[in-house]
């Protein structure tokens, strides 16, 4: 409306047929991207498989295989092909959901994976509202009390916990809760599809544990853009039309502040998936992590290259939710890919 | 250089500094000022608290826990800067020449970082352990390959930012040499940012070298490492419920310092320096790359 009544300005589309206008190649590009990346990163995991000298009769049968049962398991996997025609039936097959069959047991990998999947998943998804409710609500009280003893104190946990890694945490947090005070078992799983109540009594720790350091993270970013999005006019204006603090908060400030946090959140995917490794070691877990350790201990390469790309695929998959996310927030934003705020590290 | 010389004055940076090189001394002879012998197992008298015999009390095997964390530190440190090491081989030497890149072969190796970048390091070393052998420099390899696009990055970045600086022109113009001008003028910008990196890679790999000892990958047990003394302190939990902090603290000390060390030289950068505010582009320079595009 704006647009009509200023004198002087060109008549333009609203943001709404602007934004509308510009999503369908702006998702092209992106979804482009994000395939390039899925194809490197299926390359590079094949590769990590071609370059090895690992081969599915030493891995069945150890020091017994003989030569002939060396070629016999590696035509019968089909490694006597050429390594390019090994590449393309390996990823078909995985984009149909088929990712071989384990040179150990045979078993299809794909089961393997689906069976371990949804431990980390779930635990996962309990670590990113954990770090987005203890992020969000440490960044924002941080903020409103600038510089005074709660910043400062916010300020200084956050900086501890960048120097921790998340199995130093889980240690600290078994000892506290599980050994001492004896609240919380300190290992073992029930699927949640199961028994959601006993789910979330194994699941609370290691996804505690993993949550702190994105929380950290997620609450350092959010204090710094709300304490610069609460000195701009629109927040003073907010104020000075006598809107109540909250809906100043809510409405206005926090929507415009939120940008680079999600983007931190993005960024601690692949960190929570990373970190998930050792914490299902810890907590005893049944996951994808559990199940790699496994296979590489038998030098198991299927299973390797199945659970590093799912886990590629999983990244990506959240990377686009991000960026999907930070499209809603601000349309202004999509202008280039958006920028990977703070660095990538503590992954 | 300045940059450096302001760094080394700020009191936070001091006590990075002398905290990292404590760190580093420990690393080179840890081995040799450790009181006993890290492996030496005493069966009579496991998990004790602090004594005069063993000043930080013994682990379940009655090993000495102050040897163990003398002893390990070599390990546990080392491997993190082989791995920082690889990285910038990695990193330093394609974000150099990708100046030189046309706008396909830009956009191919800037996802092949986003794809790099997606994977998780634990799960990338364990991978690479598992398929080309379990040890030290195969993990620090793979670690080095995740974290080679931090580097990248930077070089990248900054080398695209000065080639068109008109100090660089002008030095150009006046006849210096191509490698003169790289030492005088490119590397003394580039170092402030480059240190910066190199400290937060050398944290983020300490870590990961700590994770993949606590798991037992790269390291067979018995050699003493932060991680694995972790691991192993993780079953006694109710006898000795302290044991985790000690080389739990030693962990957090080093890669704290490592993180203030690194927010201290960013701070000492001029505000024109700060990444993403490049030179100016010069006109004839501008012009040159308009013609090339032309053609």
């Amino acid at each position: 409306m704006s647009a009509v009544l200023a004198p002087g300005r060109p008549l333009r589309a609203g943001p709404l047929a602007r934004r509308a206008a510009r999503a369908p190649r702006t998702a092209g590009r992106i979804l482009a991207g994000t395939a390039t990346v899925f194809l490197l990163s299926s390359l590079l995991t094949f590769a990590l498989g071609a370059v090895s000298d690992a081969n599915p009769a030493a891995a069945a049968l150890g020091e017994t295989a003989t030569p002939a049962d060396i070629a016999r398991l590696d035509h019968e996997f089909g490694l006597d092909r050429p390594l390019p025609a090994q590449y393309g039936s390996w990823l078909v097959h995985a984009l149909g959901g088929d990712l071989g069959r384990s040179w150990f047991t045979t078993v299809p990998v794909a089961d393997s994976i689906s069976a371990a999947l949804p431990v980390d998943l779930s635990i996962a998804g309990l670590a990113l509202v954990l770090a987005v409710a203890l992020g969000g609500a440490a960044g924002t009280a941080a903020a409103l009390g600038h510089g005074g003893r709660v910043d400062r104190a916010v300020t200084a946990v956050c900086t501890v916990l960048g120097t921790l890694p998340a199995f130093v945490i889980a240690i600290g947090l078994i000892t506290l809760v599980a050994v001492q005070l004896r609240l919380l078992p300190s290992g073992g799983y029930v699927p949640f599809g199961r028994n959601p109540a006993q789910w979330l009594r194994f699941a609370f720790l290691p996804a505690l544990a993993l949550s702190l350091d994105a929380a950290a993270g997620i609450a350092r970013q959010l204090r710094s853009s709300l304490v610069g999005a609460l000195r701009e006019n629109y927040a003073t204006g907010a104020v000075m039309r006598g809107l109540s603090r909250r809906r100043v908060l809510l409405g206005h400030v926090l929507r415009n502040a939120a940008g680079p946090a999600v983007t931190v959140l993005g960024m601690s995917v692949p960190m929570l998936i990373g970190g998930a490794v050792v914490t299902e070691r810890i907590f005893n877990l049944p996951g994808i992590a559990q199940l790699s350790l496994r296979a590489a201990e038998q030098h198991d390469v299927p299973v390797i290259q199945g659970t590093l790309l799912v886990t590629v695929a999983v990244v990506l998959i959240a990377n686009l939710a991000v960026d999907a996310g930070l499209y809603a927030l601000n349309p202004a934003a999509r202008r280039g890919r958006p920028a990977r705020a703070g660095q990538e590290a503590d992954r | 250089m300045s940059v450096l010389r302001t760094t080394a004055r700020a009191p936070i940076a001091r006590t990075a500094l002398a905290v990292l090189a404590v760190v580093a001394v420990l690393a080179l002879t840890g081995g040799l000022l450790a009181p006993l012998d890290p492996l030496a197992q005493d069966t009579a008298r496991i998990l004790q608290g602090p004594s005069g015999a063993h000043l930080l009390g013994t682990d379940y095997l009655g090993r000495d826990v102050l040897s163990r964390l003398l002893a390990g530190t070599g390990l546990s440190v080392l491997t993190a800067a082989e791995a920082v090491a690889a990285a910038m081989l990695l990193g330093v030497v394609p974000g150099l020449a990708s100046v030189r890149f046309g706008a396909a072969l830009s956009w191919i190796s800037l996802r092949a970082v986003d794809a790099l970048m997606t994977l998780p390091f634990t799960l990338f070393a364990i991978a690479a352990v598992g398929v080309l052998g379990n040890g030290l420099h195969q993990a620090m390899l793979a670690l080095g390959v995740l974290l080679a696009p931090l580097f990248f990055r930077v070089t990248r970045a900054a080398a695209l930012g000065l080639d068109r600086a008109q100090y660089v022109e002008a030095a150009e113009l006046m006849g210096a040499s191509r490698s003169w001008i790289l030492r005088v003028h490119i590397w003394r910008k580039v170092l402030p940012t480059v240190a910066v990196t190199t400290a937060h890679a050398l944290a983020t790999s300490l870590l990961a070298v700590s994770s993949l000892t606590f798991l037992g990958i790269g390291v067979q047990p018995p050699a003493p490492t932060w991680g694995g003394m972790l691991a192993g302190d993780l079953g006694f939990l109710a006898q000795q419920p302290w044991a985790p902090a000690l080389p739990a603290a030693l962990i957090m000390l080093t890669v704290g310092a490592l993180n203030l060390l690194a927010d201290a030289v960013r701070d000492a950068e001029p505000a024109d320096a700060v990444r993403g505010a490049g030179p100016a582009d010069t006109a004839v320079r501008k012009e040159h790359r308009d013609g090339l595009a032309a053609v």
